[in-house]
């Protein structure tokens, strides 16, 4: 066992690609004894896989694992588990009809033919108490709440005699007193010389409660520091890339104060998946001919956002207009039907039926207007002409062929939905994403037909996780963390450092209620500059 | 007083409810581990033929019944290669479980030079106990007049419930049929769980099959299961996947099967259909009143992960 | 070091392989089946030569193939048209029941003077509506309380067999013959037969053609076919394109039950002459989602697979003249089924066989 301080996990020229992506490239990491390591970057930065292969769960093309100074090859969870390492997921991994003790004993091999509990919790008692992870041995998973099942999780793990402790975004889940509950027993684990890694996209979080940062950016190191030497800015410039972003105000400043409003969302509340407050009161308007952006780091309510504005997801307050109609309790195709258009986040599933071809694909939303039907029966050539004239206008290829979507490339899917939806009769484009995972030659096509909404009058809601992609087409960007609009910029007035922190929550802009920001159209640069 | 009808019936209802509570057990511990095998009444019937068969090439009862879950262990291997590792829907392929099972075992049965029926020279079932307690009064023959697979099948029942709730196999077979991702993390194989149980749920159907046939009836012919089978498969939900309320339900609907004839002695005109209809009836409506309400639904333990083939793949 | 075997997923195969797993799936079942035969002391080229002769080789023969095929056509596509939405009726059984016993009641209800061709459109449509009503026992459930529609449509099965031995076995009811010695229903009136084509083959072989024909043009050329396969492919988008689940969930759980039900008119009609639930109750139902899983779904792929099912059952009768069991046939539809479903994996995936990789390997 390594004396606190001494390196205990080393990552060496890590390579792991997924369909020729590479997710990892030559990444590299090292974990000290005792140390809270800080893993930093933006969605599809490589964290989630540099910390599944530690886990186990992914096998690395290439590159080296080194435990105390020996190669060591993790080729499942267990064997990752029996090295000491154990990683508590997002989505914790806990059979909910069992209960804690049984949690953690579940797949046990020491664990003998009876099921002897008592001991388990004596032994729960004891790891609970050295760490401060106060949880009720009989309770039901289900009965707990997300904070309680996360100790759940890392008693699991300490259980199982983890000494390295991987935590992937452990506070995204947890209300605001939960969090404080985690950092403390943060740090009983490195007073007890266990590592933990740290993997996190707020700035607080890593500044406040780490050791050291390792910051990665697309798949690469970006830098490591002593927690205690940088500063969030600097921070910020490393994990977005701040060198690079494009200068503010590129592109034609316009303005709107006289437009009126296409699409005005005002205090809008969600509730998300879990039962949390997903949209916290957010106020957002875009007008006529405007491209209003929303920055932020995924998970912080964007998805639950366009799902309301869609009518996918039942809100719990607030309210939504198109124009001057009020949609609030609008049915999906009443919506669509009043001048909405919507391309969500997830193509295939959502976007596009994935079974079905992609001629079908394109008719999805008038498949039962004229001429592509009548009185309930198709017209095969109608919908044929209909795709025809969408895939040449849009550049969308086998709109003839007979094969499921699922099997098409998502450059050329994302045009099919930009299709289907900027050629139906709209006000406002709602856009989420719409070139991530594409080429260059698709993102750009994307990008033009975005910026041809605004040419016609229309007002554009764009939601994207490339913050270049943002300030190369927004009029007005603003800032959501944790479900709410934290700050908004105009291209003249953005400061892409003081972006960065609000996006990863270091800072909150307004300070003050959150309809400050929609209704500060020309932009109002209120925050200080960053530290 | 040992001959009222009360009691006779009693005991009559243990003895139908036998076979249906040996194919019930083994289809909960099935379900438990997230695969449905809705094949129950064609591996009775395999077992019932296949037991019959050694019963009258042996004359040994537990090589009968061992034969008779053997055979519809085997049947139910198709069924976990199908569904665990090939992920044909599992609906599909239960029903052509009672396809086939129905198939070979009334080809079976009837086909070579002397049919079963006309060589059977009988399987001796003797009871387990001493006369004297047998001939107490009421409790003689319905707690100690039986024969030994009646106390066998009540050892199973609280071996499994003991298994389920009190042993490290038993959570991991229940975890894998709550949440299969989280049982794979665990380090478990959820794969070769589900291949386990799925033969074990084969084997408890196939038992059934072959005491039905050698003991209830004590002959075999075609079909001879006459639903049981899927009344096991109403049974596993009615008594919510645990093994004490599978034996309380297997022998209430034994006595429905029987209950007819009773009341007809009793002079009591109601007609056996409408008997014969209540395990149905009931499981409908039940449910239908348990999916009306979320939390119940919770309570009463449907595995989670019930009919969905795993692949760590497609989480 | 062991050698690990994965599965994963495979575009499209190209044609030759599309059409030479079933035939090779079809191969495997029968080899399978012959080493049955031999086992039981027959030779399984015999065998096969009579089920060839006995239910397709020949007009005759063909006739009884096809009579035995109608009812499965229509219950294939009751399971089918379910299916295809991922609603999972197998309660055609029961549906089945309850079409017959309502086309048998009204055929003896109505004067048996009425005219042929409105009799039978009465008592075909009442075995197609009483279907639908008894699939809406469960489709209500599932669609307002989500009930898993599985065990509903299941129990309701024998509900419905229940009720139809009742009928004639348990009581002296409206549909049974009170003057016959044993317990048996009333023959109904000529009026109510269908027509015959030939032999005893009927129309109502080309009433299933029909709806197959008719619900394969659904799927694909209608609004309606359009939403159910888009429900039954992606619910979210589905959602996302503003189609209600909840009205679909009932229409196509009643369009299943009212196939099933009219496949028991027809039955009653064409067939047996009178509600014989002996002669009904032969899991029509349950291989009808045997013949739509081989079908893969499609209306159209049902009639042949229906067809061959038939023939199989055709020839049952013949084998015994060779000595063998007629149950082989409901082994051999059961192996066939087992085959191909084990070929349609194997068609849409591919086996990998890779060596552990060592997470220590380098580039």
């Amino acid at each position: 066992m390594a004396a606190v301080g001494e390196t205990i996990l080393e990552v060496r020229d890590l390579n792991k690609a997924f369909y020729g992506v590479a997710a990892n490239d030559r990444v590299n990491f090292d974990l000290r004894a005792g140390e809270v390591h800080g893993l930093l970057g933006e969605n599809g930065a490589g964290k989630s896989t540099l910390c599944s292969v530690l886990a186990g769960l992914y096998r690395p093309d290439s590159g080296e694992v080194r435990l105390d100074g020996q190669p060591v090859s993790l080729r499942s969870p267990h064997e990752a588990a029996e090295h000491g390492i154990g990683m508590v997921y997002q989505h914790f991994r806990l059979v909910p009809s069992l209960t804690v003790a049984e949690n953690l004993v579940l797949g046990l091999k020491r664990q003998g033919f009876r099921l002897t509990l008592r001991a388990v919790q004596n032994r729960v008692a004891a790891i609970a108490e050295e760490y401060g992870l106060t949880v009720h041995p009989d309770s039901y998973v289900w009965q707990l709440s997300v904070g309680e099942q996360q100790r759940v999780e890392i008693l699991k793990q300490l259980y199982r005699g983890a000494r390295i402790l991987i935590l992937d975004e452990p506070t995204a889940v947890l209300a605001p007193h939960e969090c404080e509950k985690l950092y403390e027993v943060v740090r009983h684990m490195a007073q007890q010389d266990h590592s933990v890694v740290l993997v996190s996209h707020k700035m607080e979080e890593i500044l406040g409660h780490t050791d050291r940062v390792t910051v990665l950016r697309l798949g690469r190191n970006a830098g490591t520091v002593n927690t205690a030497e940088t500063d969030a800015a600097s921070l910020a410039a490393m994990m977005i890339g701040a060198e690079h972003m494009p200068e503010a105000g590129e592109h034609a400043l316009r303005r709107f104060d006289d437009a009126p409003a296409v699409l005005s969302v005002a205090n809008l509340e969600v509730v998300g998946d879990r039962g949390v407050t997903a949209v916290d009161g957010a106020s957002i308007e875009v007008r006529r001919g405007q491209i209003v952006g929303v920055a932020g780091v995924a998970g912080n309510g964007q998805r639950e956002l366009q799902e309301a504005i869609a009518g996918l997801r039942a809100i719990s307050g607030g309210s939504i207009r198109l124009g001057e109609r009020d949609i609030t309790s609008a049915s999906p195709r009443e919506r669509s039907a009043a001048g909405l258009a919507y391309v969500p986040e997830d193509r295939l599933g959502t976007g596009l039926a994935s079974g079905l071809t992609l001629e079908e694909n394109l008719v999805l939303k008038s498949y039962r207007e004229a001429p592509h039907s009548r009185w309930g029966v198709l017209s095969s050539r109608a919908i044929a002409s209909t795709a025809r004239d969408l895939a040449e206008g849009f550049d969308v290829r086998g709109a003839r062929s007979q094969m499921a979507v699922s099997l098409m490339s998502g450059g050329n899917l994302q045009k099919a939905i930009l299709a289907r939806e900027l050629t139906r009769t709209h006000d406002v484009l709602v856009a989420a994403s719409p070139t991530r995972g594409l080429d260059l030659a698709a993102t750009a096509a994307v990008r033009t037909h975005i910026r041809a909404e605004t040419a016609h009058g229309r007002g554009v809601l764009l939601f994207s996780e490339d913050l270049a992609e943002i300030t190369e087409l927004a009029d007005l960007i603003v800032v959501m963390s944790r479900g709410r609009i934290v700050g908004s910029y105009t291209p003249e007035t953005l400061d892409i450092a003081e972006l960065g922190l609000l996006m990863t929550g270091a800072q909150d802009q307004t300070a003050g209620p959150a309809e400050s920001a929609a209704e500060s159209q020309a932009g109002d640069p209120a925050g200080s500059p960053a530290g | 007083m040992n001959d009222t009808v009360l009691v006779l019936s009693i005991v009559s209802a243990i003895v139908a409810g036998t076979p249906i509570l040996f194919a019930t057990l083994g289809e909960i511990l099935t379900e438990r581990s997230g695969v449905m095998n809705l094949g129950v009444e064609g591996m009775m019937l395999i077992g019932g033929v296949t037991g019959f068969w050694a019963g009258v090439q042996t004359g040994n009862l537990w090589l009968a019944l061992l034969a008779g879950g053997l055979a519809g262990a085997v049947l139910s291997g198709i069924h976990a290669l199908l569904a665990i590792s090939l992920r044909v829907n599992q609906i599909v392929s239960g029903l052509a479980l009672v396809i086939v099972g129905g198939g070979l075992s009334a080809f079976w049965g009837n086909s070579g030079d002397a049919p079963l029926i006309q060589s059977f020279n009988g399987v001796r079932v003797e009871p387990l106990l001493p006369e004297a307690l047998r001939d107490l009064p009421a409790v003689g023959p319905i707690v100690f007049g039986h024969d030994p697979v009646v106390y066998l099948s009540w050892l199973i029942v609280a071996a499994a419930g003991y298994f389920l709730y009190r042993t490290t196999p038993g959570l991991s077979l229940r975890a894998v049929g709550e949440d299969p991702a989280a049982a794979d993390a665990a380090g478990l194989s959820v794969t070769g769980i589900r291949y386990l149980f799925t033969l074990v749920g084969g084997f408890g159907a196939g038992v059934g099959g072959a005491y039905l046939a050698l003991v209830v009836l004590g002959t075999w012919q075609t079909g001879l299961t006459a639903g049981a089978g899927w009344i096991a498969v109403a049974l596993v939900i009615l008594a919510g996947w645990r093994p004490w309320l599978a034996l309380l339900a297997s022998y209430v609907f034994g006595a429905l099967r029987t209950l007819g004839f009773t009341l007809q002695i009793a002079g009591v005109e109601v007609p056996s259909d409408f008997l014969n209809m209540i395990p149905f009836v009931v499981t409908f409506l039940v449910v239908i009143v348990v999916s009306a309400n979320p939390e119940r639904a919770r309570r009463v333990g449907a595995p989670a992960s019930l009919g969905e083939p795993y692949s760590r793949e497609a989480r | 070091m062991s050698l690990r075997i994965g599965v994963e997923p495979r575009a499209r195969p190209a044609l030759p392989v599309r059409l030479g797993v079933p035939i090779a799936s079809l191969a495997a079942a029968g080899l399978v089946g012959a080493v049955v035969i031999v086992i039981s002391g027959a030779n399984p080229l015999d065998a096969y030569q009579t089920m060839l002769d006995s239910s397709l080789k020949g007009w005759r023969p063909l006739t009884r193939t096809l009579v035995l095929a109608t009812p499965l056509i229509l219950t294939g596509l009751a399971a089918a048209v379910a299916f295809r939405m991922k609603v999972w009726n197998i309660g055609a059984e029961g549906q089945l029941y309850m079409g017959a016993i309502a086309a048998a009641g009204l055929a003896v209800a109505l004067p048996s003077g009425t005219p042929k061709v409105l009799m039978l459109l009465v008592i075909l449509v009442a075995g197609a509506v009483a279907g639908a009503l008894w699939a809406g026992l469960a489709a209500l459930p599932k669609a307002y309380f989500n009930t898993n529609e599985v065990i509903t449509t299941l129990m309701l099965n024998f509900v419905a067999l229940y009720f139809m031995n009742y009928l004639i076995f348990g009581s002296v009811s409206f549909w049974r013959d009170p003057q016959a010695t044993f317990p048996q229903g009333k023959i109904i009136p000529e009026a109510a037969l269908l027509p015959i084509i030939s032999h005893r083959l009927h129309y109502g072989l080309l009433i299933a053609l029909g709806a197959a024909l008719v619900l394969w043009w659904s799927l694909r050329g209608t609004t309606w076919g359009f939403e159910l396969r888009t429900i039954g492919d992606s619910p979210a988008a589905s959602r996302y394109a503003g189609m209600s689940v909840r009205g679909k969930i009932l229409s196509v759980l009643a369009l299943s039950g009212a196939l099933a039900g009219l496949a028991g008119a027809i039955e009653v009609s064409g067939v047996l002459k009178t509600l014989d639930p002996r002669a009904i109750a032969t899991e029509l139902g349950f291989t009808g989602i045997v013949v739509a899983a081989v079908a893969r779904l499609n209306p159209l792929g049902v009639v042949p697979v229906a067809v061959l099912l038939g023939a199989v059952v055709a020839s049952g009768t013949n084998l015994q003249t060779i000595g063998i069991e007629a149950e082989i046939v409901f082994l051999l539809q059961g192996l066939i089924f087992l085959f191909v479903a084990s070929g349609e994996f194997f068609l849409s995936n591919r086996l990998v066989f890779s060596r552990p990789a060592s997470a220590v390997g380098s580039a």
